[in-house]
């Protein structure tokens, strides 16, 4: 453990980049990933849209949510002015900007409505039943895209500026952008918060067009920010041991992000606690049908997967310090929690997709790769422009010499 | 009618402290107390304290609230007081939960307020410390070690002169008033 005489501090000489034949290798097996995967993702759209359109939206929606969970943590870092988190900063808005494919990306969902959404048929909900009148208004096509399309364009220009403030602070201006990273965060954590819930609605929920749940925006989006920090982990660990680092992020700062990780492992599991008991206990047809579909066959069994091994498991490892403290023990659970992020997204998804049962699919594979290959080159790259850490920060010193009592 | 307790050495930063601490600890002293103005990094580690059982006392009061919550329930609801309603079974475990949570908080909070007095001592009124006038500005601008004269290896003279080498301002003996 580091005291008081020998803190690490910023070095100087050290350019906190990658090496150049480390970053090369590293686009070469994402470029070569992307190519094949959006050839097999072609070839599912042609031959089996129905399939495709569900999968895709599985792992589309994987990697958006990260995308979300990070724009809500560089904000909320902001906002509470935290020091612990700046040396990590840089890589959180590294992530958070792979948000800017999404435009692209939500083009197969878009084309696909009519194949994904059971409400885009016309005439789907009953025209004479006034009790769909809302529903009606809110679920039909034009409007879906209207909406968004604004959903895009916020998160685009949310993550764009909070990522060029951060980059231009790099060439010295320290206080101005800090009082303009506040200055962004504060209305965009309100509008981001909006747009997710809203978001969460639209493209997951109304699969099932007539369920529904006033919680479960909130739902994915902790799932999305639980993600958010074990990929925060996993990349700060791979980073070490790529030696790419040098000592800025120390085991009191993996021990915050246990911190982290485990409080937002309880967060998921409260939600999704709330969801199911009230459900649970108003017992209503329309809104157990749900978890009734999910109580069955084999989905079944991913239902139980999940309640222990998206929180029990999770919940009883990181309890103890030592564990967060541990690199080997934490890398894991954030791996294990990655997982499971994407089984709850199937178990989200799926059902309204394969009725009958819980399989994998060849595009599974594909659409995860191809999706992820894409954010995953979009971070590649922007890791390359700039520093991995905020060099520009003048609390740097503070944040890397940051320690746990 | 006194004795003495020990002396108290003031340092003017955390630092000088944590240093003056270490090198203490490494002559073999064991009956050590760092007084300070706020918590300095690092202090705990140079002291060779244990980390406080204060988490297991949390852990084991939940386990009681878990345990004492749906015991409750299933036996008020399904044993001694059986009653249907809303057509719900009369036991179940998923509406049991938030009471189950709850007293699993409360009596975990309840263990590590009072588990924490337990194990700090406090409220405190007196202590032979406090015989040092300028021993209050611990809680102000001086960095305080205290060498309790129980320790097996201090010595009336040379414990002070050790204290004196090591940077201290000011080294006091401090006598408990019988």
């Amino acid at each position: 453990m580091p005291t008081t005489t020998s803190v690490p501090q910023p070095q100087a000489a050290f350019s906190y980049r990658l090496e150049e034949s480390l970053w090369r290798r590293g686009r070469n097996v994402l470029w070569i990933i992307a190519l094949a995967a959006w050839a097999a993702c072609l070839f599912g759209w042609a031959t089996d849209r129905y399939n495709f359109l569900g999968s895709y939206l599985v792992h589309f929606m994987f990697f958006l949510t990260i995308g979300w969970g990070a724009m809500f943590f560089v904000m909320v870092q902001h906002l509470t002015s935290a020091t612990w988190s700046i040396t990590l900063r840089r890589l959180m808005e590294t992530i958070m900007i792979t948000v800017a494919p999404v435009t692209l990306l939500f083009l197969p969902v878009a084309l696909g409505l009519d194949v994904l959404y059971k409400w885009a048929a016309p005439g789907f909900f009953d025209p004479h039943n006034p009790d769909l009148a809302f529903k009606r208004a809110f679920f039909n096509p034009p409007f879906f895209l209207i909406r968004a399309v604004v959903y895009l364009f916020v998160w685009g220009v949310l993550a764009f500026v909070l990522y060029r403030i951060s980059v231009t602070q790099d060439e010295g201006n320290h206080q101005e952008s800090i009082s303009d990273a506040r200055t962004w965060s504060a209305p965009g954590l309100l509008v981001l918060t909006i747009t997710v819930t809203m978001a969460g609605v639209d493209w997951v929920m109304s699969l099932d067009p007539f369920w529904y749940s006033t919680i479960f925006g909130v739902y994915v989006f902790s799932g999305g920010a639980l993600a958010f920090i074990a990929l925060l982990i996993l990349v700060a660990l791979a980073l070490r041991a790529a030696g790419a680092l040098g000592d800025v992020i120390t085991v009191e700062h993996y021990h915050d992000l246990g911190k982290w990780l485990f409080a937002l492992t309880v967060w998921w599991a409260y939600i999704a606690f709330s969801q199911y008991m009230l459900i649970w206990y108003a017992n209503l047809p329309e809104e157990t049908a749900f978890f009734h579909h999910r109580a069955e066959g084999s989905w079944r069994y991913l239902s139980l997967l999940l309640v222990v091994g998206h929180f029990l498991l999770p919940f009883l490892v990181l309890l103890s310090r030592a564990a967060k403290r541990n690199l080997t023990v934490l890398g894991l659970t954030a791996a294990w929690i990655l997982v499971m992020h994407g089984m709850d997204l199937h178990w989200l998804i799926l059902p309204s997709v394969h009725p009958h049962g819980f399989h994998l699919h060849w595009l599974d594979v594909a659409t995860f790769a191809g999706v992820g290959s894409l954010f995953g080159l979009v971070f590649w790259y922007r890791l390359r422009s700039h520093p991995m850490v905020p060099v520009g920060d003048l609390r740097l010193a503070a944040s890397i010499a940051h320690q746990n009592q | 009618m006194s004795r003495l307790y020990g002396v108290v050495a003031e340092f003017d930063s955390p630092e000088a402290l944590v240093e003056a601490v270490r090198k203490v600890r490494a002559q073999g002293f064991t009956r050590l107390e760092a007084c300070t103005p706020f918590p300095v990094h690092g202090l705990d580690e140079a002291l060779g304290l244990r980390r406080s059982p204060l988490g297991w006392f949390a852990l084991a009061a939940a386990g009681v609230g878990v345990a004492a919550a749906l015991l409750l329930q299933w036996w008020t609801g399904a044993v001694d007081y059986p009653l249907v309603v809303g057509g719900k079974p009369y036991f179940a475990l998923w509406p049991s939960v938030p009471i189950t949570f709850e007293l699993a908080v409360l009596l975990a909070s309840f263990a590590t307020v009072f588990g924490m007095l337990a194990l700090n001592g406090l409220p405190r009124l007196y202590h032979p410390l406090f015989e040092d006038e300028e021993f209050r500005r611990a809680s102000d601008d001086r960095f305080v070690l205290a060498v309790e004269a129980t320790d097996p290896v201090f010595h009336a003279t040379e414990t002070p002169a050790l204290l004196e080498r090591l940077g201290a301002l000011a080294v006091r003996p401090v006598e408990e008033k019988a």
